[in-house]
């Protein structure tokens, strides 16, 4: 679906943004792109939403290249989500939606209440104008509007910014849905728990290039230490044993009366991610 | 193409009228049918300056019936404390002697000849009259003029921007650099939103104020020229806006326009003030291209030609500055 091949891009002589990326993303995969502020994340996303123009390498979308791919065929086939809500704040949700929904072709379209049903919208907020809404609500809309012409590509921006945990929960099995209709997803975020529960692969970007990319499984067993941590009571004290996990196959080497908990020592994704990079996310 | 135009047009349409513009416009066109009806043309009846004659010995026996006798020289002195702008003419030691508070010497020197010009009128001095607007219709189409001039340069300019700046706010352009319409269409379609009202706005000023019947017959060339002109200031606005990081920074830059750029178009165009640069000032042009549109003068075919040029080279600049903020950062 995408193909990135030495891709560099600079915003003036000096200030070089990206130094040779190269990634592939395969058509209905979940693909998550992390990296700080700055990293080149966004320049990345407007490269491949054809927002910014003049990179160098090869980029191809769709099977076709940028050059060719950025008509109003190809911004009909994708889905953006910004990082921040933007909407026209006098016009209500529904105005919104059926504003940016005619600019698509109508086989294309879905119906604009369905979709913020789907979403759990307040009903009752649906005629309100958007300077009215909490933030959750603005990224719910948000998130209908990069829906609305049935994307087969979406790209999505920290799509769960400003969401309470269970709308989380929410877009994330909305995402999966997306994914099992055969649609791709390209998501760009500092929320390690997004990209761990939803990404199929991930991408660590730091510095204009890329330092890690693979599953989020992967990533973490490769820099594991493979150790776990045992809490147990014995003769009536509590103790606490971090043991290699291979030293658990003939059952537990020390003696017990009672095991606690065992808490696997495997590393989290913001943990592997600092040790490719040397810097944490925020 | 033309579905999407009819979309971005009905928008800007709904974008207007949330903004409270038309109702802005509204309120001024109001404002001045007001100005012009009830306060300029009654007071372009007015006499320039009251002329007040002390003449003890009756010499002077031809006066005009404008200049106002006193009895007395305190009598004379007292109206002209009460009236600082009127003339006096003293002829009580056989000489005429002009009294008056003093301003700048041209004006001084015109409000003398004429006080003067007022003891022997002559109708060997009533002036050739040429052209056909009597001196109201002359009033009305000046003051139409010049009120529909700052309301293409100034307000509607100012309107504009203010729409832009709202939608650049709101983040909302860099949203249709992904969707799939020609973005030339964006603009456009702002464009056509205001010229559409500020050529509304030329038929209403010129009918209501210079009158039906001499209204139409000027109004075509004053839609030509008012198309012009709220093109230029539309596509203004909007680089303004597009280049400008907030309202405040665009609050400068209409200043300047406003005053440095308007006022000594006025002041050459209506007054006798003639500055020497005057002639590479745009507006001027424009503003006289207006003038002549409601005095039926003919407008040279090489001003549309500049005009043209000016509006294509300012409408390929909003398109790069629009390019450049629908990728900025969000």
């Amino acid at each position: 679906m995408i193909k990135v091949k030495n891709l560099t891009f600079s915003y003036s002589k000096d200030k070089r943004a990206l130094h040779g990326l190269d990634f592939t993303v395969e058509e209905g995969e979940i693909f998550g792109f992390l990296g700080p502020n700055g990293s080149g994340k966004s320049t990345t996303q407007k490269i491949l939403t054809g927002i910014l123009k003049g990179h160098s390498g090869e980029v191809s979308l769709f099977g076709q290249d940028i050059s060719v791919a950025h008509s109003r065929e190809f911004l009909a086939k994708i889905g953006v989500l910004f990082e921040f809500p933007y909407l026209y704040a006098n016009l209500s949700a529904v105005d919104n939606l059926n504003y940016f929904s005619s600019f698509y072709p109508r086989e294309q379209r879905r119906d604009v209440e369905e979709l913020l049903e789907l979403l759990e919208f307040k009903t009752d907020f649906l005629r309100k104008p958007v300077s009215s809404y909490s933030k959750g609500m603005r990224q719910r809309v948000s998130m209908a509007r990069a829906l609305l012409n049935s994307p087969k590509l979406l790209f999505l921006d920290e799509p769960t910014s400003g969401l309470d945990p269970s709308g989380a929960v929410l877009f994330r099995n909305i995402i999966e849905q997306e994914r099992k209709k055969g649609t791709t997803v390209f998501v760009t975020t500092h929320n390690m728990m997004d990209a761990d529960l939803l990404c199929d692969r991930v991408a660590f970007i730091s510095n204009g290039s890329l330092v890690a990319l693979d599953t989020p499984k992967h990533l973490k067993e490769e820099n594991s230490n493979h150790q776990v941590a045992i809490e147990y009571l014995y003769q009536g004290q509590r103790e606490t044993k971090t043991i290699e996990t291979r030293a658990l196959d003939g059952g537990l080497p020390f003696e017990h009366d009672e095991i606690i908990s065992i808490h696997s020592q495997e590393p989290t994704l913001e943990d592997v991610f600092i040790q490719y990079t040397g810097r944490g996310l925020n | 193409m033309w579905k999407n135009f009819c979309t971005l047009f009905k928008k800007d349409c709904r974008m207007l009228v949330s903004g409270k513009f038309l109702l802005m416009a509204t309120g001024f066109l109001i404002l001045y049918t007001a100005y012009v009806n009830l306060g300029y043309v009654r007071f372009m009846e007015k006499e320039i300056y009251n002329v007040y004659l002390y003449d003890p010995e009756g010499i002077q026996i031809n006066v005009s019936p404008l200049v106002q006798s006193v009895p007395t020289r305190e009598a004379l002195d007292a109206a002209l404390l009460e009236d600082t702008g009127g003339v006096g003419l003293s002829v009580s030691s056989g000489d005429v002697q002009v009294v008056l508070y003093e301003a700048t010497k041209q004006i001084d020197r015109h409000r003398a000849d004429y006080a003067l010009s007022l003891l022997h009128p002559s109708p060997s001095r009533i002036p050739e009259q040429i052209g056909t607007n009597t001196p109201e219709q002359k009033a009305r189409k000046e003051i139409t003029c010049e009120l529909l001039f700052f309301e293409l340069s100034a307000v509607g300019f100012l309107g504009i921007a203010a729409v832009l700046f709202k939608e650049k706010s709101m983040g909302v352009i860099r949203v249709h650099a992904t969707l799939p319409f020609q973005k030339n269409l964006f603009v456009i379609s702002k464009l056509a939103v205001f010229l559409l009202s500020d050529l509304c706005y030329a038929v209403l000023l010129t009918l209501v104020n210079v009158g039906l019947s001499e209204g139409t017959a000027v109004l075509p060339a004053v839609l030509i020229q008012t198309a012009i002109l709220s093109l230029v200031m539309a596509l203004t606005g909007l680089l303004c806006a597009l280049l400008l990081k907030d309202f405040r920074q665009f609050t400068l830059a209409y200043l300047l326009i406003a005053v440095f750029a308007a006022s000594p178009v006025f002041l050459s165009a209506n007054t006798a003030v003639k500055f020497d640069w005057i002639g590479f000032h745009p507006f001027y042009h424009f503003y006289m291209g207006l003038k002549d549109a409601y005095f039926g003068m003919p407008i040279m075919p090489g001003d549309y030609t500049i005009s043209g040029f000016a509006i294509m080279i300012l409408f390929f600049s909003v398109q790069l500055a629009f390019r450049k903020e629908m990728g900025k950062e969000g």
